[in-house]
């Protein structure tokens, strides 16, 4: 300690050596793509009356390469939730062996009542955060849809950091900035989610997934849908993208057919 | 073949759980004595402590700490004087005007802090540096002075309390904690207790070291620094009270002289120390014990010293 | 994760996740973010309030809408009945939930052992120490603790991110902290308010603070945070009010501006 006021209290360079500000990185998306390799892009959800429908594309990307086309990144657990993924592809397999022995344990348990959504989400969100703490996280970003313990469609997100929040239509990675402003026109908040039906849902994710296909470098026009009702999960793991227009790029340089 | 078998029965994933311990931890409604602290795993916990806390190599860290003070504490003929800011700052921002920057320490059952004329037994912690370093550490070392009170029948001496501090500055060195702290009190045989306040018999020969420490104060900081000594002033504002302090002070002062230098020191550090400010909280140790003198707004009291003594001639008095 | 391909190189076939993958681990990973919003709590003789806004971010992205930042600690876990402690939490959500869980487990274990509930002052000393424990590696959050204490009046504890607390009249935690308590210091401790005529110049006698009623403190609240949401732009979407009394614990919410 020195005799100058604003340096006294603080750690002295002659002690703890030079500030060090590299633990101290920018934050936002740029850092997150420096450690994972194989990575999945955004993951949609939206809410509607009875239920969850949850979508994300089929690609894992390794960097800027479209590696793997068919990758599945929604996984069902027990018979009413889905986790969809996004970030890491072998973290995201890591938790699904994680998950898969959860499912075996509970089903060979006396109990016999199994896990619901919001269980499964808040267990997730500890894992996270438990890793984050061991600066070892799993670097996904989730979204976890089913129905809460008291029958009520569930829709939450948890992230690498353990960050975890709700809403009515969630987005995570480039879907955060281009499908949320989407489902927000779509069912203003005021608007209860029982006056949104299964097929306005189920098009306004295939809208959402269009519309990241036409910006989002990193996805495909290939994707999972899954819409989680009280009979149970109607998972389709092969869609494909219909309807697409490109009219809007034939304008843009370098991106359509310019030759100029 | 076990091997083999060993090598395929592996689980998929690990534990991703707490373990039992970790459980126990966390649910356990009493803090632990055992002084177990959570370290970032990183190569270099107190580089990573510092790039998120230190607030002046670098004013945009994330978590900014309570920090900034004056305080001073000087003997004289009738006992100690203890007197301090109350302003806390995290980076810029002026995170508090109102902190209790002494703190009584030995006998937690005596922690509070109401304004009497009756002294309280004890001895007086002053707080510099991180507050809650200051805060957490003085009450861990009221811990260990009740402790010694019960093991031993008697009031820990100052010298034996500011080493309980100093040593456990010394073993966290270099893990980044802030602290310069002050002790200080008057032990005399009256801080034996009476026998039946412990309710064990004593006899005379449990007395034994030095019963007359007589007034006594040290300072102790984190890099592990134990002083004793006369007259300290510690913090941000430091350098300007030791100006007026060592200016004005003599041994011989009067209770009167003493308290009025304290307040006169510490108001000049909040004047010219941005770090520094708010109330003055005034203490006088004495033989009996600590005595509070006022938690009070410097601002009428500059004022008032700048307009009855004419001191203070650098700032203009019109509205 | 190269812990783990370390492991990995070593080892032949299989999985080969070790129980513990002990050492030390070197990232470029930053192990905090900030979501926003802003808490404030102010206390009366018979009451304390706690209040948040309900918005999450993360940069200038809007998380959700709704995700409330006060909790009644140590009650039922879904509805918090039977709470006498209410904590307001700002900063990273993920290390705020961690410390409110803790907390909370803390206070009803309390409850278990000793057959009664914790008293605020002993609940504000625990929360102290707990997050003192993680002094090497802070929760990023600015804790505001609320109840009533043994005399039945209101008692509000703030505290920085490793644990030094003060019990206040009033206090501001979070992204519009700097808006809003000079505006309490102002209004709940009438701060460079003087009486009229009461002097010449310096003589000038300052206002004298005293407990406000309910309603008052209500009105100050919602000041608050509405001028809060007009400058801040990561204040908005709901107010959540907690207000705690003898009659036991009140939440109400009120919109703010979804902007």
């Amino acid at each position: 300690m020195d005799h100058f006021p604003g340096t006294w209290g603080r750690p002295r360079n002659d002690v703890y050596g030079a500030y060090d500000p590299s633990y101290l990185q920018s934050t936002g998306p740029k850092t997150h793509t420096t450690s994972p390799a194989v990575t999945g892009t955004s993951v949609v959800g939206v809410k509607f009356n009875g239920g969850v429908a949850l979508a994300t594309d089929n690609l894992a990307s390794y960097g800027s390469l479209a590696r793997f086309t068919d990758t599945k990144r929604l996984r069902v657990f027990g018979d009413q939730a889905v986790v969809g993924f996004g970030g890491d592809v072998s973290d995201m397999q890591y938790l699904d062996r994680l998950l898969e022995s959860i499912d075996i344990r509970e089903n060979y348990s006396s109990h016999g009542n199994m896990l619901n959504a919001k269980n499964l989400h808040t267990y997730l969100a500890k894992v996270f955060y438990k890793r984050r703490s061991e600066f070892n996280p799993l670097w996904n970003h989730v979204l976890v849809a089913g129905f809460d313990g008291e029958g009520k469609p569930f829709l939450s997100s948890a992230d690498l950091l353990g960050t975890t929040f709700s809403a009515p239509h969630l987005a995570t990675g480039f879907g955060a900035h281009l499908a949320v402003p989407i489902l927000r026109r779509l069912f203003p908040e005021e608007k209860p989610i029982e006056e949104i039906s299964r097929e306005e849902a189920v098009d306004a994710l295939k809208q959402c997934l269009k519309v990241l296909f036409y910006r989002d470098a990193r996805s495909l026009d290939k994707y999972s849908i899954a819409v989680i009702t009280k009979e149970g999960i109607d998972l389709k793991e092969d869609e494909q993208l219909e309807g697409q227009s490109w009219a809007f790029a034939e304008r843009i340089k370098g991106y359509g057919a310019q030759t100029v | 073949m076990d091997k083999i078998v060993a090598q395929y029965s592996r689980p998929s994933h690990q534990n991703e759980f707490y373990s039992e311990q970790e459980q126990q931890d966390l649910t356990e409604t009493l803090p632990p004595l055992s002084l177990k602290f959570a370290l970032p795993p990183v190569a270099n916990p107190s580089a990573f402590l510092r790039a998120m806390t230190d607030d002046h190599s670098n004013p945009s860290c994330p978590i900014k700490l309570a920090h900034g003070t004056t305080t001073l504490a000087f003997r004289f003929q009738g006992g100690i004087i203890v007197c301090t800011d109350s302003r806390a700052t995290a980076g810029n921002w002026i995170a508090s005007q109102t902190v209790k920057k002494v703190i009584p320490v030995s006998r937690l059952s005596r922690g509070e802090d109401k304004p009497s004329n009756e002294p309280t037994p004890g001895l007086l912690g002053t707080m510099a540096g991180g507050a809650a370093d200051c805060q957490y550490w003085l009450r861990y070392l009221s811990q260990q002075c009740t402790l010694h009170e019960i093991r031993h029948k008697r009031r820990i001496t100052v010298a034996a309390a500011s080493k309980i501090l100093a040593n456990l500055t010394y073993s966290y060195k270099g893990y980044g904690l802030s602290m310069g702290t002050m002790l200080a009190g008057v032990r005399t045989t009256a801080s034996f207790l009476p026998s039946n306040q412990v309710g064990l018999e004593l006899t005379s020969t449990a007395f034994i070291g030095n019963p007359q420490e007589g007034p006594a104060l040290y300072y102790i900081d984190s890099d592990g620094t134990r002083l004793p000594g006369n007259l300290f002033c510690v913090g941000s504002g430091q350098t300007f009270a030791y100006g007026v302090l060592d200016a004005n002070y003599r041994y011989d002062l009067t209770e009167e002289e003493a308290l009025a230098l304290g307040r006169r020191a510490i108001l000049a550090a909040m004047h010219r120390d941005a770090y520094s400010g708010g109330f003055i909280n005034l203490y006088h140790v004495k033989e009996e014990g600590w005595v509070h003198h006022g938690f009070d707004d410097m601002n009428p009291i500059f004022w008032k010293t700048k307009l009855e003594s004419g001191e203070f001639s650098n700032v203009t008095s019109e509205l | 994760m190269t812990s783990l391909m370390d492991h990995q190189a070593r080892e032949t076939v299989g999985y080969s996740f070790s129980e513990s993958t002990a050492g030390v681990k070197q990232h470029g990973f930053y192990p905090y973010t900030d979501n926003g919003g802003s808490t404030l709590g102010i206390t009366g003789s018979d009451f304390a309030i706690l209040a948040g806004d309900t918005r999450s971010t993360s940069g200038y992205n809007i998380n959700s809408r709704m995700v409330p930042k006060v909790f009644k600690i140590g009650g039922d876990d879904e509805t918090g009945e039977g709470a006498n402690i209410i904590l307001s939490v700002v900063g990273f959500a993920a290390d705020g939930t961690a410390l409110k869980e803790r907390l909370d487990t803390v206070v009803k274990m309390y409850k278990y052992q000793h057959g009664k509930p914790m008293s605020v002052s002993a609940c504000a000393q625990r929360l102290s120490t707990i997050l003192y424990q993680k002094r090497f590696f802070p929760y990023y959050v600015h804790a505001i603790l609320a109840g009533l204490d043994e005399e039945g009046k209101g008692a509000l504890y703030s505290y920085d991110p490793v644990g030094s607390y003060e019990r206040e009249q009033c206090r501001a935690a979070g992204a519009a902290a700097s808006l809003i308590m000079p505006f309490l210091d102002n209004q709940v401790n009438f701060k460079n308010q003087y009486i009229p005529g009461s002097g010449e110049g310096h003589a000038l006698v300052a206002k004298k603070p005293e407990p406000l009623p309910l309603e008052t403190v209500k009105g100050l609240v919602r000041d608050a945070f509405t001028s809060a949401v007009e400058r801040h732009i990561e204040v908005g979407d709901n107010l959540q009010m907690v207000i705690i009394t003898k009659a036991g614990i009140e939440e109400v919410y009120h919109p703010l501006k979804k902007d």
